[in-house]
């Protein structure tokens, strides 16, 4: 059973993936209103878990628990209704390239909701603001953005429907390091007033050290971490060590 | 989920006036919290307060909503007083207010007829131009070829001989039998009616070698190997590969079009030839089941009414058709822009072009030489 107060947990998850197993027995969970990363190596299977979190894939074991319900168990229309509370930024944006930002934005107010015209197209003028996008860009194609207008544009989208949890893959990659800092300052700042939960896989030491209230480390198909981050950064294990001495010159 | 229905309440003090917002203020009762804000009067000269102490729930489509209709009602934001809201709400309504204040609303951008029409035309233009742009590079790289053969991708040309040749040779086989069987069960009923039915033989070969066979055979090839082509160079270009073969130093028209463009030449015709002989077999299959025409007649009396160059001629206008498709298909490809949408777009904007290219050229031939190869 999941633990009260988690808004995700996920317990003894296996995958089998190209005749291996990816994971082997992960386990943990996330609170309300926490901000949790996910770190490690390329190849450990950060988005795969992100893709079972989402309900988007299946793990071949265990139990994925969204809002106290568990996600394999749920028929299509059950899991539909859970995806409404929670807000997804891929990791390209993964805009819909033949509408504008604006529409972009107000697809899933369109498909959820069934508020008049005039009161949608308020909620995407303050979604677009609220992400830091200037006015202008609402009328633009994903194409005729930059990579961080993007992110900004994807994140507008990801908060429609007023999500509790946000789910993020590699929110700061393909980002110059000062729109990297400035999104992350963004997403702490909504994280903090909308009372938002965020879960994210990230490379990003930067975003780590600045925003993330707690680490959940993968490697070898476990979890062999999940702490603050400067508890995590002290531990004595070969890829930590690695991993965080990478930016070390830094401090 | 059960949520308290929202409420509003205003009452007027002496020091100003109160607003009691009540229930929940979230993003499903939008339409209810705009109607209370409508009906519910604020005077804008006195200082307002309002009063959270019987909010359950706000999100920030409910403080959008609280702070563009009070403020349309000509309120200054930063006067009003904030009451019994917790800390998380009180961040949330700045954070808004703050972003809201830039008070531009996306607007569709309309475009009235005229400029749409003058844009089309300009495309239009411009489409033809690089048409012309793009033609002459080809015959630039042809020449170049033609220069140092040595240029010339044989594995690359290889490859597409046996992709737009060999793999559309059963279908092309299929098709032109079916066709031959069917124009020739037509043209038996009328033969029948004049007693003349040895004349299959001859309506049947010329219908078929001169017209269509080449036709069919372009129009498979169209849209088999043209939208083919447009989707492979286009997903090439969405995926920078065209950009790093020129940053090899070769030339994306060297390694993609030539190739593709002698394949189509080369092979058409060869299609075309097997589907020559195809349709004359299912027509001699017809006239042997329907009219009772043996295959030896039929053969001996083809031989006698078929000159070499009727084929001949059928098959001297495919290279024509190959080339525009193949023209076609890759100056689309190349046009392709870094979007999802866009290929697609392309894609079926060359079958559509090159099936109109092939029937425009096919009625120059008829017209320039109706009595070609008779």
């Amino acid at each position: 059973m999941p633990s009260a107060g988690a808004l995700l947990q996920v317990e003894n998850l296996h995958t089998h993936l190209g005749g291996q197993w990816l994971h082997k027995g992960i386990n943990f969970s996330v609170g309300r209103g926490e901000v949790v990363a996910l770190i490690g190596g390329s190849g450990t299977g950060k988005s795969v878990l992100l893709r079972q979190c989402i309900g988007l894939t299946r793990p071949s074991q265990g139990k994925v628990w969204l809002f106290g319900e568990d996600l394999c168990a749920l028929s299509s229309q059950q899991l539909n209704q859970v995806r409404s509370r929670y807000g997804v930024l891929f990791q390209e944006g993964a805009l819909f390239s033949s509408m504008t930002v604006a529409e972009n934005v107000a697809a899933p107010l369109q498909e959820h909701t069934r508020l008049p015209l005039k009161l949608r197209n308020e909620l995407v003028a303050m979604k677009i603001r609220l992400a830091g996008l200037p006015m202008e860009a609402a009328n633009k194609r994903p194409s005729e953005l930059s990579g961080g207008m993007k992110k900004r544009a994807a994140l507008a989208r990801a908060l429609a429907l007023e999500p509790e949890l946000l789910f993020l893959d590699e929110p700061t990659s393909g980002l110059d390091p000062i729109s990297a800092r400035e999104f992350d300052h963004l997403l702490r700042v909504l994280c903090d007033s909308l009372g938002l939960t965020a879960f994210m896989a990230t490379h990003d030491l930067d975003t780590l050290w600045g925003m993330v209230d707690r680490v959940i480390v993968l490697y070898a198909g476990k979890v062999i971490a999940n702490g603050p981050v400067n508890e995590v950064a002290q531990l004595d294990h070969h890829w930590i060590r690695a991993y965080f001495s990478a930016h070390s010159g830094r401090q | 989920m059960t949520r308290d229905s929202p409420s509003l309440e205003c009452v007027n003090a002496a020091d100003g006036c109160v607003l009691k917002p009540g229930g929940c203020w979230c993003i499903d009762q939008l339409e209810r919290l705009d109607d209370l804000l409508h009906s519910t009067p604020v005077p804008h000269d006195c200082r307002l307060k309002i009063d959270a102490s019987g909010l359950t729930d706000l999100d920030s489509a409910g403080v959008m909503l609280v702070v563009n209709r009070l403020r349309a009602q000509g309120v200054v934001w930063s006067n009003v007083d904030l009451a019994d809201f917790n800390a998380h709400q009180l961040d949330l309504i700045h954070l808004i207010a703050e972003r809201l204040d830039a008070r531009a609303q996306p607007r569709q951008q309309r475009s009235a007829l005229l400029p749409l029409l003058g844009r089309k035309a300009a495309e239009q233009a411009q489409a033809l131009v690089s048409q012309f742009v793009f033609f002459g590079r080809i015959v630039e790289a042809v020449v170049e070829v033609a220069r140092r053969p040595r240029l010339l991708r044989l594995r690359e040309l290889t490859t597409q001989l046996e992709t737009v040749g060999l793999n559309a040779l059963p279908i092309v086989m299929l098709m032109t039998f079916l066709i031959g069987v069917v124009f020739a069960f037509l043209l038996g009923v009328q033969v029948q009616k004049f007693g003349a039915n040895i004349f299959i033989v001859d309506g049947v070969s010329l219908a078929v070698t001169r017209e269509l066979a080449p036709l069919l055979t372009a129009i498979l090839v169209a849209g088999r190997s043209g939208a083919a082509f447009t989707a492979q160079i286009g997903a090439m270009k969405v995926t920078e590969e065209i950009d790093a073969i020129a940053t090899l130093g070769l030339s994306p028209i060297q390694v993609l079009v030539l190739p593709r463009l002698l394949a189509i030449i080369i092979t058409l015709p060869l299609l075309t030839f097997v589907g020559d002989v195809m349709g004359v077999l299912g027509s001699s299959l017809v006239a042997h089941a329907q009219l009772d025409i043996t295959y030896y007649t039929f053969f001996e009396r083809l031989k006698s009414v078929l000159p070499a160059s009727t084929v001949w001629f059928g098959l001297a206008k495919t290279p024509v058709f190959a080339a525009a498709i193949a023209l076609i298909a890759c100056r689309n490809g190349f046009a392709v822009q870094r979007d999802a949408r866009s290929v697609g777009e392309y894609t079926t904007k060359t079958v559509v072009q090159s099936l109109v290219a092939v029937i425009l050229i096919d009625s120059l031939f008829a017209i320039a030489f109706p009595e070609g190869g008779l």
